[in-house]
C-alpha cells in the first residue's frame, strides 16, 4: 500500500518512464498468450515452444528495462531521516520491487485485455484474417495457463530488482590503501620515528618521507590550539552538522570486457562465415554466431566507451574535453553496456531483417511486435541509463555552478559525449551489421 | 536609486529574501564589505548566513533590496550576468567539499581557471602553486576520494583562489572539521587572502572562527543585530545560578 501511495505521488517523468515499463510488460504479455493462442489452435508442440521460446528476447529486455527504472526511481533513493521511522534499505528495497510488479502487473492486466477483446471474448465479435491463428477464437483459453504466463513478467521483474537493489554494507573504515607488505613492520602508521641520529643521516630530509614527516609535526600550531582550547563545545556543534561526505568512488581502471568481446565477436563472425561456405544458411549454425556477434556487440560495450573517454581527453585537455572525458571514462560501464545492447539489438534486427525479406515478404505482426518491443526497451533502457548518470553527477554539477562554471560548458561536454559516443559506435554497428548480414544473405 | 560608499567593494541595502516554500529568509539586511577585509557573518544555524551569503554572490536574487559590486548593480542583472560576475570576480566555497570526483587534486584546482579560458599550462603552475601554500602540494596528482576530509577541503579552497577573485564567499568552510584541521584550514585561508587582498565574507556560527575576522556582522532570524557577548564568569559559586548568556540588541 506504502508504495502504491508512494508511486503515485511520483513526478511526472518517473511515471513516464513506468508506463514505459507498463508498455514494456503489456507487449511481452501479449507475445506471451500468443504463443499460448498457437499452442491451443496446431497440435503441433514444438512450433507453439519455439515460439514460446522467441518470447524470451521481449521478456529479457522488459526486464532490463524495468531493472534500469528502478534504479533511477527517486523513490529507492536511500532517505536518512525517514530510516528511523522504517523505511530503512531493505524497506526501500521491498518497495521498489513491489513498485515494479505493480507497473509489470498494470501492463499484464492490459495485455489480457487487449488479447480477450481482439479474441472477441469481451464484445463477441473476434478479429478475422491471419490473427486467428494465434488468438485461437472459438477455443476456451485456459485460465490458469494463462495466469502463470501472465505473472511472468511481473514476477522476474520484481525479482531482478530486488536481487540488484538488496541493500549491502558500504565497506566503510576499511584501509584507504592497501597495506605494504614491504618490510618488517610495515603495518605501523605513525610518521618515521626519530631516533638518536636519525635527523642527520645522510639523504633523511629530502623526498617524500621527509616532507610527510615536517607537515605531520606542523600541523596543530601551538597558539591556534590555544586560542581554541576554551571553545570545548565547539566539535559537539559540528557533530550534528551534515555528515562528512565522501566523494563516491570512482572506477579508475578501465572495464575489463573489452578483449573478451571482441574475441566473442570474432568468434561469432568467423561461424556466420563458415555457414555461409558449408551452405546452411538459416539452420541453428546460423543463428548461434548471430547471437554470438550480439553477445560480443554487448561486451564490448562498457571497454569501448572507456576508450572514447581517454581518447577524448587524451593531448593536453582544456576543461572542456577535461569534463567530457573523464566523465565517460568513469561512467564507461554505466553508458556503455546499455548502448552495447543497443548496438547489438539494431545490428541483430539489421541482419534478420536482410535475411528474411528474401524469404517472406510478409513479416507477421508478431514478429514487428517482438522487434519493436526489443528496439524501443533497449534504447529506453539506454535513456534511463543516461538520466541516472545525470542524476549521479547532480552534486558535483551543482557545485561547478555555484564555482561559476557556465551552463553553456556543461551542456557542451555532454553534447560531446553523446557525439563521441555517436562517431565510435555507429560505424562499428553499422559494420558489423554488414558483416554478419552479409554471409546470411549468401 | 542611491549609489554606494566607494570605499566598499560590495554594498547591500535592505535586502529581503523569502525561500520558494514561503519561509522568511531574510527581512532588510544592510552592510558593506570594505575592500580587502575579512568580514564574518556570525549567528546560529538557521539564521540566514547562508542566504545572505547566496544573495551577495549572486546565486540567488533577493525579494527585495539592492546589491551593488565596485559601484556595479548585481540585483538588476539577468542570470547570465551575473553566472559571468561570479565566474570573473568572485569565489565561492561550500561547506562540505564538493570536488569533481573523475578530475585528480591539481585538475581540480585549476578546473575555473580552465573554464575562465586560461591555458592549460599556466592553470596548472596556479593550481600547482596554491596546493603547495595549502599543504597539499604532495596529493596533487592524487583522486579526491584519496584524500582526507580537511584535505579535500583545503583543496576547495585552493580552487577558490586560484583564479585570484576579488571577493572570495566562504559559507561556514570548517564546520566538519575537527578543531586541528579546523585552525589550519582557517589560519591558511585567511593567510592567503591578506597576503593577497582578496576580500573575505565568511559565513560562521562560532565566535572563535569570527575572532580571526576584522569585523562581524551578526544574523539573527534573518535580521543584523549587535550581539554582546557578557564576559565568562570565574568561579563555580558565582555561576551556579546563572546560565551562559548573550544580549542581542
Amino acid at each position: 500500500m506504502l508504495a502504491l501511495r508512494l508511486s503515485l505521488g511520483a513526478q511526472p517523468a518517473v511515471q513516464v518512464r513506468r508506463l514505459l515499463v507498463a508498455g514494456a510488460s503489456a507487449g511481452t504479455g501479449f507475445l506471451l498468450l500468443s504463443a499460448l493462442g498457437h499452442a491451443l489452435s496446431h497440435p503441433d508442440p514444438a512450433a507453439s515452444a519455439l515460439r514460446l521460446a522467441w518470447c524470451a528476447g521481449p521478456l529479457a529486455s522488459t526486464v532490463y528495462l524495468a531493472l534500469a527504472v528502478a534504479r533511477t526511481d527517486p523513490a529507492t533513493r536511500p532517505r536518512p531521516g525517514l530510516s528511523a521511522v522504517g523505511l530503512g534499505p531493505v524497506k526501500l528495497m521491498a518497495i521498489s520491487a513491489a513498485t515494479t510488479a505493480a507497473a509489470c502487473l498494470l501492463g499484464s492486466v492490459l495485455a489480457l485485455l487487449v488479447f480477450l477483446q481482439l479474441r472477441g471474448d469481451l464484445t463477441g465479435m473476434p478479429l478475422g484474417g491471419g490473427a486467428r491463428e494465434f488468438l485461437a477464437a472459438g477455443r476456451p483459453l485456459p485460465l490458469p495457463a494463462a495466469l502463470t504466463l501472465l505473472a511472468l513478467v511481473p514476477l522476474s521483474a520484481s525479482a531482478a530488482v530486488a536481487m540488484t537493489l538488496r541493500p549491502r554494507d558500504p565497506v566503510t573504515g576499511a584501509g584507504r590503501t592497501a597495506p605494504a607488505y614491504g618490510r618488517f613492520g610495515a603495518y605501523r602508521r605513525t610518521p618515521v620515528r626519530e631516533s638518536f641520529g636519525a635527523y642527520g643521516r645522510f639523504g633523511r630530509q629530502f623526498g617524500a618521507a621527509a616532507r610527510e614527516r615536517r607537515t605531520a609535526t606542523e600541523l596543530p600550531a601551538p597558539e591556534q590550539a590555544g586560542a581554541e582550547a576554551p571553545s570545548a563545545d565547539a566539535a559537539e556543534e559540528t557533530a550534528d552538522g551534515s555528515p562528512a561526505v565522501v566523494p563516491p568512488p570512482v572506477p579508475t581502471a578501465a572495464p575489463s570486457g573489452l578483449p573478451w568481446g571482441i574475441a566473442v565477436l570474432a568468434v561469432g563472425l568467423a561461424v556466420e562465415a563458415l555457414t555461409s561456405r558449408t551452405g546452411s544458411e538459416g539452420g541453428p549454425a546460423a543463428f548461434l554466431g548471430l547471437a554470438l556477434t550480439s553477445l560480443g556487440l554487448a561486451l564490448v560495450g562498457p571497454g569501448l566507451a572507456h576508450l572514447c573517454g581517454r581518447l577524448l581527453q587524451a593531448v593536453r585537455p582544456g576543461a572542456l574535453r577535461l569534463l567530457a572525458g573523464r566523465v565517460l571514462m568513469t561512467e564507461a560501464t554505466r553508458i556503455g553496456r546499455p548502448l552495447g545492447v543497443v548496438c547489438a539489438v539494431v545490428s541483430a534486427a539489421y541482419a534478420m531483417a536482410s535475411l528474411h525479406d528474401r524469404d517472406d515478404p510478409s513479416a507477421g505482426p508478431l514478429v514487428v511486435l517482438g522487434v519493436l518491443l526489443v528496439v524501443g526497451c533497449t534504447v529506453a533502457t539506454l535513456l534511463t541509463a543516461a538520466v541516472e548518470a545525470k542524476q549521479a553527477h547532480a552534486d558535483t554539477t551543482a557545485s561547478l555552478r555555484r564555482l561559476g562554471a557556465p551552463a553553456g560548458t556543461l551542456r557542451r561536454a555532454a553534447v560531446l559525449r553523446a557525439a563521441a559516443l555517436l562517431a565510435l559506435f555507429g560505424p562499428l554497428t553499422v559494420a558489423v551489421a554488414e558483416l554478419s548480414a552479409w554471409p546470411l544473405g549468401g | 536609486m542611491v549609489a554606494p560608499p566607494d570605499n566598499d567593494v560590495l554594498w547591500a541595502r535592505a535586502l529581503h529574501f523569502r525561500h520558494d516554500d514561503g519561509s522568511p529568509g531574510l527581512s532588510g539586511v544592510s552592510l558593506g564589505v570594505r575592500e580587502g577585509e575579512i568580514l564574518a557573518v556570525s549567528g546560529p544555524r538557521g539564521s540566514g548566513k547562508s542566504t545572505l551569503l547566496r544573495c551577495l554572490s549572486g546565486l540567488v536574487p533577493a525579494n527585495d533590496g539592492e546589491v551593488w559590486f565596485n559601484s556595479v548593480p548585481v540585483h538588476t542583472m539577468g542570470p547570465a550576468a551575473r553566472e559571468r560576475l561570479r565566474r570573473d570576480r568572485f569565489g565561492w566555497i561550500d561547506p562540505a567539499p564538493v570536488l569533481v570526483p573523475e578530475l585528480n587534486v591539481w585538475e581540480n584546482a585549476a578546473l575555473p581557471l580552465m573554464l575562465r579560458g586560461t591555458g592549460r599550462r599556466r592553470a596548472k603552475a596556479a593550481a600547482l602553486e596554491w596546493l603547495e601554500r595549502l599543504d597539499v602540494g604532495d596529493r596533487a596528482r592524487r583522486h579526491p576520494v584519496e584524500l582526507t576530509h580537511a584535505e579535500r577541503q583545503r583543496v576547495c579552497i585552493a580552487r577558490a583562489l586560484a583564479p585570484a577573485p576579488s571577493v572570495l564567499f566562504a559559507d561556514e568552510p570548517t564546520a566538519p572539521l575537527h578543531r586541528v584541521d579546523r585552525a589550519h584550514v582557517l589560519r591558511t585561508l585567511t593567510t592567503a587572502a591578506r597576503s593577497h587582498g582578496i576580500t573575505v565574507v565568511l559565513a560562521t556560527h562560532e565566535a572563535q572562527t569570527a575572532a580571526l575576522a576584522d569585523r562581524t556582522v551578526s544574523l539573527l532570524d534573518g535580521r543584523c543585530v549587535r550581539t554582546v557577548h557578557l564576559p565568562p564568569v570565574s568561579g563555580p559559586a558565582e555561576s551556579e545560578g546563572r546560565a551562559a548568556c548573550s544580549l542581542s540588541v
